[in-house]
């Protein structure tokens, strides 16, 4: 990239299913689209590629949702679409862009944008989940599916939400042992969400597929199950696990300890919100889908004019959401520039789309026992290294709210910027799992940039 | 819900907070001090200030009072400790001819008031500060400042003044809604959370104290917010290891302001600051623009403001800045704070007006507050500081 400016009738943030949706839409209308996108190539979390010239492991089948995946894929690399792979966005006005590219400052002017950024995975705090070894979900399979690591031997998956299945089979795909698969949702709750799956069948599809490479593994997935605790010199070297009631409390008598040198942890996922919130677009709270979302209306508008919104950033709802929403974006985008109206079908496929993903997600309902895992001495800010007992204190002396939280001690004030903690600090802090939680307050930049990169900021 | 005080603090930032441990260390244990705030202690302009403590010698006066409240932050870091204190030194810098000149007027008002500083040359310079570019043309080295984080500060004060005073009641984020007078002095004050019956009030409300001088019944306190844009590097980066302060700072920040702070038409400055921080990150302002209590980021002043530190502290360049943000600092007419009785209602004190020097100032200002409601002599003439002075 050598123009430090340029212009574009759309910009794109965020190159997973509902940006490349999107682009490929507007591209077909004859669309200029720029994509600015964190990953390495196209894909996003969901459908993320091996770096050019890594191939996958030999014999890895892959989900069916896969196909869809692979279509959005050819459809954006084959479309007229300029992709920056590595831009982080740092700055917003509407209209604007700015972001970093290799080391440089650049803006993207543009008519519209887009926001599809996608979504965090949500840490619930555990005694030794700073110690190396343990990650998230989500990390694990950057490792796996990203770069081609093989991240340890034997492993322990444990959280919940849908995203469990897909750790544990690029875990077996690249070779580890998964030892054990605990989903801290009952078994009951599971049944909550059976008519919404059995109801769609490109999801039954998705599930019986997971459970068919779960069983093919040996790997067992156990309902109502939870890690208490991970415990090692310098390293994960064992996990204790334990039932749970249907609140998520840890059940007294049930611990069993399970040695393992690689756990991943995926509470479920957190919308991405902070360039919505920066550029001053509403949000509201939907414990159900992730927490705090961004508002958008049936054409995917946000509260700002000129600014559109798809996928997870409205609320987690997964692949199919995201491309759905992402090809109405497109449209509704097309026809603010003077297109023509947005046709019927798209509307109620993106519906049709977010009503599964709801009912599914009954079954992932937050779980507040969950919050009693951290004892006093565990690190709730890693950034800045804050234990519980520090936070509580915070709580209690500066205020309830989440910046008296963190002014009191400093959580979430590090280089992740609460993005890690943010989500479960409030909870902790007031030992109140169902506080009313604060909107996340957002600054410039909204990514870490280089010095440089703001003073030489273009416009 | 209705109780009683001795005294009632409002405003839980630095100052109000160094009030209320001023307070109970002078008063007896028995005395019931309620702190209130509307936000969170330390969320206002106390959680979005740099922490540089600051001796200013521009007279024995000025250096009295700052160099006393200096040591008492050195006092309070030995005693009790917890807000990351760093003794850190200032290194005064110049970058043209201008700047050259008040290099040795500096340094003879530090010599006048019997400290003292160094005059670097380009060695000693190197020796002092690695990470500054090699043409700054001269430079002043004050061992005496330091740097606090002062939100954890106000912890640590509230924290050793509840040792000292068990009975001391924190209301954070509940609001004042009024205060209750009879007989020309204050009697009460109604919060959020019910009344509280008290004979004496302290306004510790920063920029907002006007509001509540308002509120009151008394009229307009002349202290205006003035934004500062900050800027924070991720850890274990920072270009430098000691403060850096352009000595243009001295001109641009000290005293009266040149522009109306009513205004709206502030066109804004800056003259960097750069600070060391604990966790080896280093906090970067800073800009002075009146212009209401808009909290918004000035892209552009931030943008400049940055520009210049990359100017002293080259290798910042590529060092990742991981936030922004804004402060109001309270500015109070003629660039004095107002610590003291209000002379037209009983019972009402002003902790307020300190601009850019809260942190530095505050245990001075909880001292004088807490030796005047004492009774006692207090540890640094207090007249300029009265809150008589307006409209005098």
């Amino acid at each position: 990239m050598s123009e430090r400016v340029r212009q574009a009738q759309v910009g794109i943030v965020g190159g997973g299913p509902a940006g490349m949706a999107a682009a490929s839409a507007l591209a077909a209308r004859g669309r200029s689209v720029v994509v600015l996108d964190e990953g390495q190539r196209a894909g996003g979390q969901i459908f993320r590629q091996l770096p050019p010239g890594v191939a996958p492991p030999a014999g890895v089948s892959e989900p069916p949702s896969h196909d869809h995946g692979h279509e959005l894929i050819d459809a954006f690399e084959g479309a007229q679409v300029e992709l920056v792979s590595g831009a982080t966005v740092w700055d917003s006005k509407p209209g604007r862009l700015w972001f970093e590219h290799a080391g440089e400052s650049h803006l993207l002017e543009c008519e519209r944008i887009l926001l599809a950024p996608g979504a965090m995975d949500r840490c619930i705090p555990f005694p030794g989940w700073t110690l190396p070894g343990v990650t998230t979900a989500g990390a694990l399979q950057v490792m796996v599916r990203g770069f081609g690591v093989k991240p340890g031997r034997r492993a322990l998956v444990v959280g919940s939400g849908p995203l469990l299945l897909p750790t544990v089979t690029a875990l077996l795909a690249a070779g580890v042992e998964v030892v054990a698969a605990l989903e801290a949702s009952s078994r009951w709750n599971a049944l909550r969400a059976l008519p919404g799956v059995i109801g769609n069948g490109a999801r039954l599809r998705e599930a019986m597929w997971y459970m068919k490479q779960l069983v093919r593994a040996g790997v067992k997935l156990r309902w109502g199950w939870t890690v208490l605790r991970c415990e090692g010199d310098r390293h994960v070297e064992r996990a204790v696990i334990a039932k749970v009631d249907g609140q998520g409390r840890p059940r007294l008598g049930t611990e069993r300890t399970i040695e393992v040198d690689v756990v991943g942890a995926g509470f479920g996922l957190v919308p991405a919100i902070e360039l919505g919130l920066l550029l001053g677009c509403d949000s509201r709270h939907l414990a159900a889908r992730g927490g705090h979302c961004l508002v958008v209306d049936e054409q995917q508008r946000t509260t700002i004019d000129g600014v559109f919104a798809a996928g997870e950033i409205g609320g987690i709802g997964g692949a199919e959401v995201a491309s759905a929403e992402g090809a109405l974006a497109a449209a509704a985008i097309d026809h603010s520039l003077g297109g023509p109206a947005v046709s019927e079908p798209l509307v109620k496929q993106a519906r049709a789309e977010r009503r599964a993903s709801d009912a599914m997600l009954r079954a992932f309902a937050p779980l507040p026992g969950l919050y009693q895992l951290a004892n006093d001495d565990t690190i709730v800010c890693r950034c800045e290294d804050v234990p519980l007992s520090e936070a509580r204190a915070a709580a209690e002396l500066h205020g309830r709210s989440s910046r008296a939280i963190k002014v009191g001690c400093r959580a979430g004030m590090g280089p992740c910027q609460a993005r890690i903690c943010g989500p479960s600090l409030q909870q902790l802090a007031t030992a109140d799992p169902a506080c009313e939680m604060d909107v996340p307050v957002v600054r410039v930049p909204v990514k870490p940039v280089r010095a440089s990169t703001i003073v030489n900021a273009p416009g | 819900m209705s109780q009683t005080a001795d005294v009632v603090v409002v405003g839980g930032g630095i100052i109000g907070c160094a009030v209320v441990h001023a307070l109970a260390q002078q008063l007896p244990r028995s005395t019931r001090i309620v702190l209130i705030d509307r936000g969170p202690i330390a969320g206002a302009t106390s959680g979005s200030s740099m922490g540089h403590l600051m001796v200013t010698p521009d007279t024995p006066q000025d250096y009295a009072f700052s160099r006393t409240s200096v040591r008492l932050w050195n006092e309070l870091a030995e005693r009790v400790g917890g807000f990351h204190f760093q003794a850190t030194g200032a290194l005064y810098l110049a970058d043209c001819d201008e700047d050259l000149e008040l290099i040795p007027v500096l340094h003879e008002q530090f010599r006048d008031n019997g400290d003292r500083c160094e005059i670097l040359d380009e060695q000693r310079l190197r020796e002092i500060e690695p990470g500054l570019a090699p043409d700054v043309p001269g430079a002043l080295f004050y061992p005496g400042d330091g740097v606090v984080l002062p939100m954890l500060a106000c912890g640590a004060m509230l924290r050793e003044a509840r040792q000292w005073n068990e009975s001391i009641e924190v209301r954070a984020e509940c609001a004042v809604t009024g205060f209750e007078r009879a007989g020309g002095r204050i009697t009460g004050v109604a919060t959020a959370r019910g009344r509280i019956a008290t004979p004496l009030v302290v306004n510790a409300t920063g920029v907002w104290a006007p509001e509540l001088a308002e509120m009151a019944g008394q009229p307009r306190l002349p202290i205006y917010p003035r934004a500062g844009n900050l800027a924070i590097t991720a850890h274990h980066v920072s270009p430098i290891r000691t403060q850096l302060l352009e000595i243009s700072y001295l001109r641009f920040a000290h005293g009266a302001a040149k522009v109306d702070p009513a205004g709206t038409d502030d066109p804004g400055g800056h003259a960097v600051n750069m600070q060391p921080q604990s966790h080896g990150g280093c906090l970067i302002g800073s800009t002075r623009q009146f212009r209401g209590m808009d909290r918004t980021l000035n892209r552009e002043l931030l943008h400049r403001s940055l520009a210049r530190a990359q100017r002293y502290a080259p290798a910042l360049k590529n060092v990742p800045i991981v936030r922004t943000w804004v402060g109001l600092r309270p500015y109070a007419e003629g660039g004095l704070p107002f610590i003291g009785p209000w002379p037209h209602l009983d019972g009402l004190w002003i902790a307020a007006g300190h601009e850019g020097l809260g942190i530095s100032l505050a245990p001075i200002t909880g001292l004088l507050i807490a030796q005047q409601i004492a009774g006692v002599a207090p540890a640094v003439d207090p007249t300029p500081y009265q809150p008589a002075r307006i409209g005098a």
